[in-house]
């Protein structure tokens, strides 16, 4: 049977920012579209709209001709909506069973049957009686999708559903959705990943600044010209110059091991390499395998010892990240709001978190407002940052002009150094341009950084040696010209 | 038709108009009660907020309450900016009671120059002492601050209540609760004759000039702040966050420790049982109602000062009962909690529709 999905004159309005302006959009099911935008483009409003999570100001939803209320994410689901968000929304102490039953009436053993038969049906292996905090990220999405698929949906929405998963879990993804496809599930996949969209969807609509801006087929469109819809001007492709290989060795880590007292944390393992003056050295992996805790380490922020970190002919392991700045080292972290800035506090303010000594921000124990007021001035020009207030609230900045804050902040101090970890997440294709060019532009100028990050395709373009990080232990160190997206894949996926 | 909207910021002008209206409100609500109650509303309002300090004697009673209040509040605010719950104020008040007094006691009619500021610095260090044992607890084993200086409270009250009924109480005082006189050298001395206002309100004041300075122009005021916000911050910058928390706890310990001398070496002279009306618990409604700021935090006091002397001059001559105080004080705090809800949202008024 045909489903037929209709959306006609959406509008969500919040204060200061039109979510959804007017949006009109048909869907047939047998093909699936693609829900296309930069982040903050309104499409998560639409299809929360869609799922009962947001009502929306003004406009009508379809379904088969029948116009549906949704009041409340219940409402989606008796009408045979379905959808995956991109944070999973698991019990994680509960087992996979418990967790597909919770919103079920049904007798258990009914349902296990169910489970069963689409397990079979798709091909999914997923233990049921096993604790969902031991599953993968790819499983723990596959819960969830049985989830939809227990009510026999109409309609099945993902929401940057890739995200989490390894190169090889998204080709597993992309074919049980065909499949879900062919058999006449309407899918609506949400996305920011261009590569995606040619490879899955048939049709795509995408969206700018709470707009709808254009409807078309794939087979019409390609990669560029999709990137200049969604950030609406001709986008310049960046590319990195191989850099003169210098035999300069900068930063050293020899046998670093980290044991956390925390369960959910991963341990480091004989963690050793080296980088050079000049150099990027990418590291990739899923998120979860021991990025932020190496980071940490890194930083300083986990204290390790002595003399597994080499920096500049220096023994550093056992310093303080302040102690470490003083010999030139700069960090921007993975989490904007919790850790790299205090969005309560204002952009001078925040500045001054990256208290280098001979920017003489603190002078015998006072804050000398004026010099990082100063400071802070310099930062927002040389780094683009849109406002011209620096006595603004970081909160207000969005997420692009405060990593270019972040990374201003810490460049401002010309570091040797400058270990990051995913700047560009979730960030506006403008943003991480500009992000990507501000690295590159630290590489010519021989310094050197470490870049941690879950974007293969970041890592590929900018680092000129990549290694994988597996569970707390890192892979071989290899030259980014002989390393493939499928084989990092492989790697991440912790198989040799 | 009432519409009510989120708020893109947090408007400036709100923070501050906040708790004038909750103070109008408890104005308000408290009529209310007395009316209920078969008072005359604007009466009995103006024995409890005009009458007691329409004169000399009653002014200096006010700043005499305002002084312990506002010198809790201040050491509170540190605690509570960065996000540190210290509700045992009353018990570091009561420690520091006890310390200083042990101290007073053995300059037992002795003079000098030096006693004073010895006691003084004996308040500090007790209040300092007993806020570092709920600080160490939550910094080193996780215990919740709020629990443990809570209780704390009650064990001070009962060690206080132990010495001067036991060890400590005079021993020509025909088993009154309560110790000897001490001399005049260890006590603050008094600023009027006839009055009872002492020189404790000048600990105050530097208190709030000290507490406003180290906050907003010096560096470590810079480090506690950030800490308060987000620890992994103040991780990542290189800060050291569990000594801020302890930090923290110290000061605000050492300004109820001050405020408790203030109560034991004024007008009173001695340790006896019931050496404040919980101004330790008080304290942390004068500190949200002054929005945690040096200078509202002086206003807060006052206000919150007078709900003490009002419930009292309200007893004797309209015969309302004196815990109309402990009501308006928890009318004070509710109605500031419920009229933040406007500091994130508006609410407009607009036509019907349709």
């Amino acid at each position: 049977m045909n489903t037929n999905l209709k959306i006609s004159n959406v509008t969500k309005i919040y204060p200061g920012c039109v979510a959804n302006d007017n949006i009109s959009l048909e869907f047939n099911s047998g093909k699936i579209y693609a829900l296309l935008g930069e982040n903050g483009a309104g499409k998560s409003t639409l299809v929360k709209i869609l799922s009962g999570v947001i009502i929306p100001d003004e406009g009508k939803i379809y379904l088969n001709e029948n116009n549906l209320k949704l009041n409340s994410p219940l409402d989606a689901k008796k009408n045979d909506i379905g959808m995956v968000f991109q944070h999973f929304n698991l019990f994680e102490t509960l087992s996979v069973f418990e967790n597909l039953i919770i919103d079920s009436d049904e007798q258990r053993e009914s349902v296990r049957e169910k489970i069963d038969a689409i397990m079979k049906k798709y091909n999914f292996s997923v233990d049921l009686d096993i604790p969902v905090l031991n599953l993968s990220a790819g499983q723990k999405q596959k819960v969830e999708i049985i989830r939809c698929l227990i009510r026999s949906p109409k309609v099945l929405i993902m929401d940057e559903p890739t995200s989490v998963l390894t190169e090889q879990e998204t080709s597993e993804l992309f074919l049980s959705l065909k499949k879900f496809s062919d058999e006449g599930i309407l899918i609506i996949y949400i996305t920011h990943k261009l590569k995606e969209v040619m490879q899955l969807c048939d049709e795509v609509a995408v969206m700018r600044r709470g707009k709808l801006v254009s409807v078309s087929e794939i087979k019409n469109e390609n990669i560029e010209s999709l990137a200049n819809k969604m950030v609406g001007q001709n986008l310049k492709t960046i590319k990195k110059k191989k850099a003169k290989t210098s035999s300069d060795q900068l930063i050293k880590i020899t046998n670093l091991n980290f044991t956390s007292e925390d369960p959910f944390e991963t341990n480091l393992m004989d963690i050793n390499f080296s980088v050079n003056r000049g150099e990027c050295l990418g590291i990739a992996g899923i998120s979860g395998n021991g990025q932020s805790e190496l980071f940490q380490v890194l930083s300083g922020e986990i204290i390790s010892e002595k003399n597994s970190i080499e920096f500049n002919n220096n023994y550093i392991g056992d310093l303080s990240p302040q102690e470490r700045r003083e010999y030139l080292m700069a960090f921007s972290p993975e989490d904007r709001l919790e850790q790299a800035a205090i969005p309560q506090m204002k952009i001078f303010e925040n500045v001054a978190l990256n208290n280098f000594k001979s920017s003489n921000f603190f002078n015998n124990g006072l804050i000398n407002e004026n010099k990082i007021k100063e400071h802070s001035k310099k930062i927002i020009s040389d780094f683009n940052v849109n406002t011209d207030n620096i006595e603004l609230k970081s909160q207000f900045l969005s997420g692009g002009n405060l990593q270019k804050l972040i990374i201003g902040r810490e460049l401002i101090t010309s570091p040797d150094l400058l270990i990051c970890f995913n700047p560009t997440w979730g960030l506006d294709v403008g943003a991480i341009n500009y992000i990507h060019e501000t690295l590159i532009k630290i590489n010519e100028q021989n310094k050197s950084i470490i870049l941690i990050s879950t974007d293969t395709d970041e890592l590929l373009k900018l680092s000129d040696k990549i290694s994988v990080i597996h569970k707390g232990k890192l892979s071989k160190i290899m030259n980014s010209e002989e390393v493939t997206s499928e084989k990092l894949g492989i790697l991440m996926g912790g198989a040799n | 038709m009432i519409k009510i909207v989120k708020r893109d910021q947090p408007s400036r002008a709100i923070f501050f108009f906040t708790p004038v209206l909750a103070i109008i409100l408890t104005l308000v609500a408290g009529g209310l009660i007395f009316f209920i109650l078969g008072f005359k509303p604007f009466e009995a309002l103006k024995f409890f907020f005009i009458v007691p300090i329409a004169d000399k004697y009653g002014f200096s009673e006010l700043l005499l309450k305002a002084t312990p209040l506002c010198l809790i509040a201040i050491g509170l605010s540190f605690c509570f900016k960065s996000n540190n719950w210290n509700i045992g104020a009353e018990g570091q008040l009561t420690f520091g009671a006890i310390v200083s007094g042990g101290v007073a006691l053995l300059f037992y009619e002795q003079e000098g120059f030096y006693i004073l500021p010895t006691v003084i610095l004996a308040g500090a260090i007790g209040g300092m002492l007993y806020a570092s044992i709920p600080a160490i607890l939550k910094t080193y084993f996780n215990t919740n601050e709020i629990l443990v200086s809570l209780m704390l409270v009650y064990v001070s009250k009962l060690i206080l209540d132990y010495l001067v009924v036991g060890p400590w109480s005079n021993p020509e005082g025909f088993n009154f609760p309560e110790t000897r006189q001490f001399s005049d050298s260890a006590k603050l001395p008094l600023l009027f004759e006839g009055l009872r206002i002492h020189a404790g309100i000048f600990l105050a004041l530097a208190a709030v000039v000290i507490s406003w300075f180290v906050f907003y122009k010096t560096y470590l005021g810079f480090q506690m702040k950030v800490s308060g916000f987000s620890l992994k911050t103040a991780k990542y910058a290189g800060y050291k966050g569990k000594k801020m928390i302890i930090l923290v706890f110290l000061i605000s310990g050492a300004c109820a420790g001050l405020a408790g001398v203030g109560e034991i070496t004024g007008p009173i002279g001695q340790l006896h049982r019931e050496i404040s009306p919980d101004y330790g618990f008080t304290a942390i409604i004068v500190a949200f109602l002054g929005r945690l700021h040096p200078v509202g935090i002086i206003f807060a006091s006052l206000v919150v000062a007078i709900t003490y002397l009002g419930a009292e001059t309200a007893q004797i001559f309209m015969q309302i009962p004196k815990y109309t105080g402990q009501v308006f004080q928890g009318m004070i705090l509710f109605f500031l909690l419920a009229s933040d809800y406007l500091l994130f949202f508006k609410i407009k008024f607009i036509g019907l529709k349709k």
